[in-house]
């Protein structure tokens, strides 16, 4: 019960603290590019523990990705936490123009099925402009993607409702 | 204490204005039910009576509840007529699974109702519709992932139409790690039950680059037909185990063990832990989910090597200097003689740079000038995309052979003919059937082996703490080292047919090489202590070499080795020996070995043995 109140006013004195951005800092916005990956300090550790770098969380949006789940995230939230942390895959699959990455970013984006074809697409003879250079951030690349998606006029209705 | 006991008063003042409760009896034989020993994780202790796996007072509504279900079950039924002011600090709300039972088996009508507001939204959130149970399998270089680890990924409806392995959540049992030891310890702690574990919920992408990516392992996806209802069932228990601390033992308590508990608690009726009183090896338990039937579907995940390979599997040698090249300086990327080769090839050379580029800095913080590299190639692949890339799917993990070893050998040791008896407790070594393991691992742990002499004369031979070994070859893009680390007793000769048992440590590192389709080459130096009965000193260090040919032939496996151990006393210890295993069938193979030894102390000794191996779990 304890560890449980602390563990949510710690998560509410950090949003608090950030207010700045959506769901708080580090919740994906700003992870960039080629963003490193977290692990265990080695094999034989991650084997004889099998325990994980994101330990005691117990939820999908909530704790992860440092990411507060209280009503500043409902803009975009889930579509950035996600995109923030699969950053460097959809990039790849964006760029070869298919791929497990580019169908969630999809997804989240709430493109139908029958248009995820066309959303490859487009998106893969827009990469340059998406992923404008390696430094480009979430929050970038997502902003980048409305802005392609309302040049074309199949894909324009998702990046209004997005 | 005083909550349970506030609680049941509260209670029996409620229950007495409602409904009549059930009756002792009814309560004591509910509580003899397994889906109730399911649920609060019980096992019949050794010395009768109950013992739960749980290790956390949060977890038990009764006064000494972990150690009887049927008080356990008593406290719960009372604690669900708590007042509804408590809110999501309700029993039902911190217990779903438990209410949900008692209310459908007691036809409980008069519960209060308790909103639940925390465990609505998650429950929401996670959206649970059906299950895959996730095994990662062994990579090469780390023969200590052959033990493997098992998770089971929640998918939302319509996975495959709507949404996408990405968005799924990973439920995990692990050790949960806090403060800094350093690995060693880590490691020690988490195979002696030195941490507690813990169930995480987090996303399945972030277990996906945590195996693919780091510790480059595949990942086999076992689609369970678990009907909604059950997997919804699972994730309402799994609520109740939140922040709730198990014990946490690498070989039987670990999280395959935990997960199977879990699978019982989704299908009532489901048999699968008492498979396991021992030892729990994930492989193991993905057979026993098979043999259940729970399994419709299996999917493969590649790791990013095994894709780098892959890619670049196709490439000509000069193709591959150029990958390298592209690897090292993104500006070759402009060099006329890369741009005169034909756009199809280069879509592969730049793709297979890209990723050996990524395979580079594996586990590294972001570096500003890769990530700048990173991004040329992807633009030079985003304007010459290479085809899809196909990894052709391994024999599945699960169809190795079983994890436990029984040994018996008859053979001779310089005119000597013994029998020898072994048990090897897991797991596989460089020869034993191969089938679903990689060429060139090998993970003993736990090896005894007893010899019987001419005239019923009984030898302790050896005793192995653990042996592992990684023979990983190197490759055109590659350059993996090779090592070895082993410990135990074993037998020495010592001259005039007499030999001593000691006791050793020793380790190796060098390089494999792939010198055929099957075949590897591999070199070592070495170094070893060990505690000699007859040496003056107490430890004796040793330097020396150990190479050989590791060859996948027809009939099985054959090995070539030699070694030599230099001690700084003078001793020189050298043995040359073959061995070759026959695949006689999936659970046994019979081995044929031969062996050389000299040394200073002694004469050069014969050993010849046939040995008949079988695997069993």
């Amino acid at each position: 019960m304890k560890r449980i109140l602390l563990a949510s006013l710690l998560l509410s004195a950090s949003a608090s603290a950030f207010a700045t951005a959506p769901g708080g800092p580090g919740c994906g916005w700003g992870n960039m590019l080629f963003e490193g990956q977290r692990g265990l300090p080695s094999h034989l550790v991650a084997s004889t523990t099998n325990g994980t770098s994101g330990n005691a969380t117990f939820g999908m949006t909530s704790g992860t990705n440092g990411c507060s789940t209280d009503g500043a995230l409902q803009y975009n939230g889930k579509s950035m936490i996600v995109l923030g942390s699969i950053m460097t895959e959809l990039s790849e699959d964006m760029a070869m123009g298919e791929g497990e990455a580019l169908t969630t970013y999809a997804v989240v984006l709430g493109i139908k099925p029958e248009d995820r074809a066309h959303f490859a697409s487009v998106t893969q003879a827009h990469f340059d402009e998406i992923f404008s250079s390696a430094d480009v951030t979430a929050e970038q690349v997502h902003a980048a993607t409305l802005a392609v998606l309302k040049q074309d006029a199949r894909l324009a209705q998702y990046a209004e409702q997005a | 204490m005083l909550r349970p006991l506030l609680l049941l008063a509260l209670c029996s003042a409620s229950t007495l204005v409602l409904s009549a409760p059930p009756d002792d009896s009814t309560l004591r034989s509910l509580a003899d039910e397994p889906y109730w020993h399911s649920l609060g994780h019980y096992e019949s202790g050794k010395l009768g009576g109950w013992r739960s796996y749980v290790d956390d007072d949060d977890f038990f509504l009764a006064d000494g509840g972990e150690h009887d279900p049927a008080a356990e079950l008593a406290a719960t039924l009372a604690a669900l007529y708590a007042p509804a002011s408590a809110g999501d600090r309700h029993p039902q709300c911190v217990f779903p699974a438990r209410t949900r039972w008692l209310r459908e088996r007691l036809s409980l009508t008069d519960l209060p109702t308790v909103e639940c507001k925390e465990f609505r939204t998650w429950y929401a959130d996670v959206a649970p519709h059906s299950t895959v149970l996730v095994f990662p399998a062994a990579y090469l270089n780390s023969p200590s992932s052959m033990f493997g680890h098992t998770l089971l990924r929640i998918d939302q409806a319509d996975i495959d139409t709507q949404g996408s392995p990405l968005l799924s959540s990973a439920l995990n049992f692990g050790a949960y790690i806090e403060g800094m030891d350093n690995s060693v310890l880590y490691a020690w702690k988490g195979l002696m039950g030195g941490y507690p574990g813990l169930f995480s919920l987090l996303p399945y992408r972030e277990k996906i680059g945590e195996y693919s990516r780091l510790e480059n392992r595949d990942l086999w996806e076992y689609r369970l037909n678990l009907t909604p209802d059950e997997t919804g069932r699972m994730l309402e228990h799994v609520w109740e185990l939140k922040q709730i601390r198990f014990d946490y033992f690498f070989f039987d308590e670990n999280c395959s063990y935990r997960l199977l508990e879990l699978l019982e608690v989704a299908r009532p009726g489901l048999k699968l832990t008492e498979q396991f009183p021992l030892t729990a090896i994930p492989a193991d338990t993905v057979r026993a989910v098979i043999d259940a039937g729970l399994v419709a579907d299996i999917d493969y995940r590649p790791s990013r090597e095994r894709e780098l390979l892959a890619r670049t599997a196709p490439l000509e040698s000069e193709e591959l200097r150029w990958v390298r090249q592209l690897a090292d300086d993104p500006q070759q990327l402009e060099r006329d003689d890369f741009q005169a080769l034909p756009s199809e090839r280069r879509a592969l050379i730049q793709d297979g740079a890209y990723r050996l580029v990524r395979y580079r800095v594996t586990g590294e913080e972001r570096d500003p000038a890769n990530a700048a590299h990173s991004y040329r190639l992807l633009q030079a692949i985003n304007r010459n995309p290479p085809p899809r890339l196909s990894v052709e799917r391994p024999v599945l993990p699960e169809n190795g052979h079983e994890s436990r070893t029984l040994q018996f050998g008859v053979g001779s040791r310089d005119e000597r003919a013994f029998a020898e008896y072994g048990l090897r407790m897991a797991y596989h070594d460089l020869i034993d059937n191969l089938e679903g393991f990689p060429l060139g691992a090998q993970i003993e742990i736990a090896q005894l082996r007893l010899r019987q002499y001419e005239g019923n004369h009984w030898k302790l031979q050896r005793l192995d703490l653990a042996g592992i070994r990684s023979l990983t070859p190197l490759t055109p893009l590659l350059r993996p080292w090779s090592w070895q680390i082993a410990a135990g007793l074993e037998r020495i000769a010592e001259g005039d047919g007499d030999d001593r048992l000691v006791g050793h440590l020793n380790g190796g590192g060098g390089f494999t090489w792939q010198l055929h389709e099957d075949l590897l080459g591999f070199a070592m130096a070495t170094a070893r202590l060990e505690h000699h009965p007859e040496f003056g000193a107490v430890i004796s260090p040793a330097a020396g070499f150990d190479s050989g040919l590791l060859w996948r032939n027809g009939a099985g496996n054959l090995l070539l080795e030699a070694r030599g151990d230099y001690f700084h006393n003078g001793e020189v210890r050298r043995r040359i020996s073959l061995a070759q295993q026959f695949e006689v069938r999936d659970t046994a193979g019979l081995r044929v070995g031969l062996e050389r030894s000299f040394s200073h102390r002694a004469e050069p000794e014969t050993e010849f043995q046939v040995q008949l191996r079988w695997y069993f779990y």
